[in-house]
């Protein structure tokens, strides 16, 4: 288990979560209005959150699981590969979970990718599943 | 307007530059989610917002998050299809080339199949992708929308 300290610990098998928060209308407005989404259904007639928003789970879950931060290198994001089984509500509590499905070096980078489910809390509906990957330093190792 | 939609229909948004300011909007909002405190909070410096902190990193100066790319092609599929791209299907997205400040980003997606199911739905197959100004591509990457039949 490499939970418990930095982002960049992160290996294969780690379980981050779950955790549980509700969605609201300020977080999905000013998501979308820091991405220029700028349609009704974002800004003003408000019932879901764009799809998207289930990547700020992965820092939620990290902020959790690496209490100690990002680590000696900052991460750069290489994938969103996001399936939507339903919209996400607002109003409504969501569980979020992470797992640590691989972890690998190519070309002198470290690979991380992660699988984030997200359902509601209540029933466990799914709504989103999730698969980040990042790259865990630019810079190529010597 | 999706019924007239056929494989091969190409979408693009206007060119836009990716600006210090947007790529600091995309920071910024991500602790502003985690507190949802009713008020922007800022974050400490990225490799996104900081060009001191981005050269430590080894890149030559501050590079946007691919996630705004990937929002700009949800932003084009939420305007051709509605809420229903943000309902139900799949957006995949890779970041192939980095995006420097003041790069101009053209988000595009079009159309690679259309299929009636039994549910309803008619569901969208895409490819999308952002592109300078050259025609370079940035970002690559798939979409499935399932578009609910009136």
């Amino acid at each position: 288990m490499a939970t418990g300290r930095y982002v960049t610990d992160l290996d294969q098998g780690d379980v981050l979560g779950p955790l549980e928060y509700t969605m609201s209308k300020f977080v999905v407005r000013e998501y979308c209005h820091a991405n220029e989404l700028h349609q009704d259904c974002f800004q003003n007639d408000v019932k879901v959150a764009p799809p998207t928003l289930v990547h700020l789970d992965k820092l939620r879950l990290y902020k959790h699981a690496c209490p100690a931060g990002t680590g000696p290198t900052a991460r750069v994001h290489y994938e969103y590969d996001a399936t939507i089984h339903a919209p996400i509500p607002v109003g409504v509590p969501l569980r979020v979970k992470g797992t640590v499905t691989e972890r690998y070096e190519k070309r002198g980078r470290q690979y991380v990718i992660m699988q984030i489910d997200l359902n509601t809390a209540q029933d466990d509906k799914p709504l989103i599943t999730y698969r980040d990957t990042v790259i865990l330093a630019y810079k190529k190792a010597d | 307007m999706s019924a007239q939609l056929s494989v091969g229909t190409q979408f693009r948004l206007p060119p836009r530059l990716m600006t210090r300011e947007r790529m600091r909007w995309y920071v910024d909002i991500q602790e502003t989610v985690q507190q949802d405190t009713g008020r922007i909070v800022t974050q400490p410096p990225t490799i996104h917002d900081d060009d001191a902190y981005a050269k430590k990193q080894g890149l030559p100066g501050i590079i946007s998050d691919g996630m705004v790319s990937t929002n700009w092609i949800l932003s084009l599929l939420v305007d051709v299809f509605g809420v229903d791209a943000a309902s139900k299907g799949r957006l995949s997205t890779k970041y192939i080339a980095p995006i420097y400040e003041d790069g101009v980003v053209i988000a595009c997606a079009q159309v690679t199949s259309v299929l009636d199911n039994e549910s309803g739905e008619t569901v969208y197959g895409l490819d999308v992708w952002c592109e300078d100004g050259a025609g370079k591509k940035l970002t690559v990457g798939t979409a499935a929308v399932h578009k609910r039949r009136a």
